[in-house]
């Protein structure tokens, strides 16, 4: 079975972000494999272990992103792709019509890839790749079995679970849960040193660098505002209640 | 000059941090509970089960040769790895490891005691402290007299890791009193089974080494380990070979207070500002910073010399000299900013403060570390305008 995972290297959430001229400063952050797209790489992993076949990491990012692509191939991804290429960091279109050409001459059967990324959170990068290349896609999905030509998913639908089956090749999304992420092991991060990584640029893709520039900016980062002190209401339990709607319908605008 | 990590020692820190942040910070409030309670922080089953899930990722005999089952990191990696293992007080290490002094067995010996120890079904002690001789190791005690074919053992050792433990000894013991250092004093691969005993030494840490008392205790005289009256040259080749341990351990677990601390400062307000406001808060804490970071340089540097087979004893006495004491200013400055809180036992930072004490003590006190940096200058072993040579 060969296994596509499409992967992004973003800033680790959990440490403290800085920004400057509109966007987060890169210098002293530390970079990790996306989460949900470590569930994805986990995900391929065991399912090569079970049905035997190749896990492929394909990704789009500078130079730094090699430490990421190192990491899948520690915890035991078997080839990499790494687009470092300007032209192909654009937007949501870009990123997906640059991860789409890279995999569409190349034989398939399953393309996992997270939810979304933790820093844009966009979630529609994966969902745009498999419309390009034609396959069905299942979004969030928190279990996933091969079952002969098709595979079988339970997806988190807005708190319940569906379960969706489709034939293959299709991509799936992987959602929190799916699965808990190894530990690189020793051997593998001694081995990931050694593996090739294969650069492909935008031109070598057949695509016009043009044709795929980005369509939107950014225009401006803000952090969140801080959070203030609660307040507490006071009186009875009616005049509270009366307080409350108050305060979420005139303060907060939430009702 | 490059400073960074190289791209594999990078993802063997990462990989270490993560399984320090996943697998022991989450236990850090029960070995609290269970040291308060008079039991060990962790229980050996949980030790064991902790152990067991590194070594199915590899992590296991990191610094044992390959011929061996280890990973042979080299002892750069090997710093890096105990600097993320510090950064929790949960007490735990990768097993799979020997002291260096036991790779000195014969083949028949390295069967029944080098690697029952890596495979972790026994348990060893290195057992040359006594009473009166600790950095002045040349002056032991203990007596050791050959009767037909065996050695008869008398005397008394004391501050010894794992005493409490080890199901086997490596015991030093004169065995030529005329020839004292040079030629008369062995080592001997001590079975508990033939008789000696253990006292647990209670200290102000966590950690209890032992007394150990040999009275008559008869070993095989198959079981001296290296040659009759070499054991000092032995040993000495084994002490302060990884010195720069300890400062590694250091600049880890002074990271995380470090951390604790400006968290705290950031968080905690007084008269109406975080204290983190104040210069006397941010003197210390930028002072911590500094000496951290000085700390951990000098420390990979030693490190470093190892792995390229260069004569680092040097440095990596500054490296123990400097990192103890950073450890205990830190901590204390720690202490200090979290006020009341810091001194109480629902933080860890008293925990810390009172097992860094011995690093200024253990594997060669401040004063013997001076001593030895002081006479490298003065005898020109080593020249003060060095750079890097």
């Amino acid at each position: 079975m060969n296994i596509i995972v499409c992967m992004k290297q973003t800033f680790d959430t959990e440490a403290r972000i800085v920004l400057e001229n509109g966007a987060v400063k890169e210098d002293g952050v530390q970079f990790i494999i996306n989460p949900y797209d470590e569930y994805a790489v986990e995900e391929a992993i065991k399912l090569k272990e079970a049905e035997g076949g190749v896990v492929t990491v394909v990704t789009v990012g500078p130079a730094r992103v090699e430490e990421a692509i190192r990491t899948a191939l520690a915890m035991g991804a078997d080839e990499a792709i790494h687009v470092e290429d300007e032209a192909a960091f654009g937007d949501e279109v870009t990123v997906s019509e640059v991860l789409a050409a890279v995999i569409k001459d190349r034989p398939y059967d399953l393309i996992i890839a997270g939810n979304q990324a933790v820093d844009d959170g966009s979630g529609q990068v994966a969902v745009r790749v498999a419309e390009l290349l034609g396959v069905p896609h299942i979004s969030t999905v928190t279990k996933l079995e091969i079952n002969g030509g098709e595979v079988v998913a339970e997806r988190d639908a807005e708190g319940d679970t569906e379960i969706v089956t489709a034939p293959l090749p299709v991509l799936v999304t992987a959602q929190q849960g799916l699965n808990e992420p190894r530990y690189p092991s020793l051997i593998g991060i001694r081995k990931a040193s050694k593996k090739p990584i294969a650069k492909v640029a935008v031109a070598e893709l057949g695509l016009d660098a043009l044709a795929i520039a980005r369509r939107s900016s950014v225009v401006e980062i803000v952090l969140p505002a801080a959070k203030g002190a609660g307040r507490v209401l006071e009186g009875d339990t009616g005049a509270r209640a009366q307080a409350l709607v108050r305060e979420l319908r005139q303060t907060s605008k939430v009702l | 000059m490059d400073f960074r990590l190289s791209l594999e020692e990078k993802m063997i820190q990462r990989t270490v941090r993560n399984f320090v942040k996943n697998e022991l910070m989450p236990l850090e409030q029960d070995v609290l509970r269970n040291e308060r309670e008079g039991r060990p922080g962790l229980d050996p089953e949980t030790l064991r089960v902790l152990q067991h899930k590194a070594k199915a990722i590899g992590f296991w005999g990191i610094n044992t040769p390959e011929e061996y089952g280890g990973a042979n990191l080299g002892s750069l990696a090997m710093a890096i790895t105990l600097m993320e293992l510090a950064r929790t007080f949960v007490p735990f290490d990768f097993g799979g490891y020997a002291d260096n002094i036991l790779y000195a067995c014969t083949d028949e010996q390295k069967q029944r005691y080098l690697i029952p120890t890596i495979e972790g079904t026994r348990r060893s002690c290195f057992a040359l402290t006594e009473p009166g001789a600790g950095s002045d190791a040349a002056n032991i005690r203990a007596t050791a007299v050959k009767d037909g074919r065996e050695w008869v053992l008398n005397g008394e050792k004391i501050f010894i890791t794992n005493g409490n433990e080890a199901d086997f000894a490596m015991v030093f013991a004169v065995t030529d009193k005329e020839k004292g250092p040079r030629g008369g004093i062995t080592c001997f691969l001590v079975d508990r089974e033939l008789g000696w005993r253990s006292e647990r030494v209670r200290t102000m840490g966590e950690w209890d080494p032992a007394a150990l008392i040999f009275e008559d205790v008869r070993v095989p005289e198959e079981n001296v380990l290296g040659e009759v009256g070499y054991g000092l040259e032995l040993a000495m080749r084994w002490i302060g070979a990884a010195r720069w341990a300890i400062p590694a351990r250091a600049v880890g677990s002074a990271e995380r207070l470090l951390n604790m601390a400006i968290e705290y400062a950031r968080t905690r307000t007084t008269f109406g500002e975080p204290i983190a406001d104040r210069q006397a808060i941010q003197w210390m804490i930028a002072d911590s910073a500094v000496e951290i970071d000085a700390t951990k340089w000098i420390t990979l540097k030693a490190a470093w010399m190892a792995d390229e087979g260069m004569d680092n004893r040097h440095q990596a006495s500054m490296a123990k000299l400097y990192g103890a004491n950073m450890a205990n200013r830190v901590v204390d400055r720690v202490l200090q900013i979290h006020g009341g809180m810091g001194y109480t036992k629902e933080l860890p930072i008293e925990r810390w403060y009172r097992e860094m004490r011995v690093f200024r003590i253990f594997d060669g006190t401040d004063e013997i570390q001076r001593h030895i940096i002081a006479r490298n200058l003065i005898k020109g072993h080593v020249r003060v305008d060095d750079f890097l040579d």
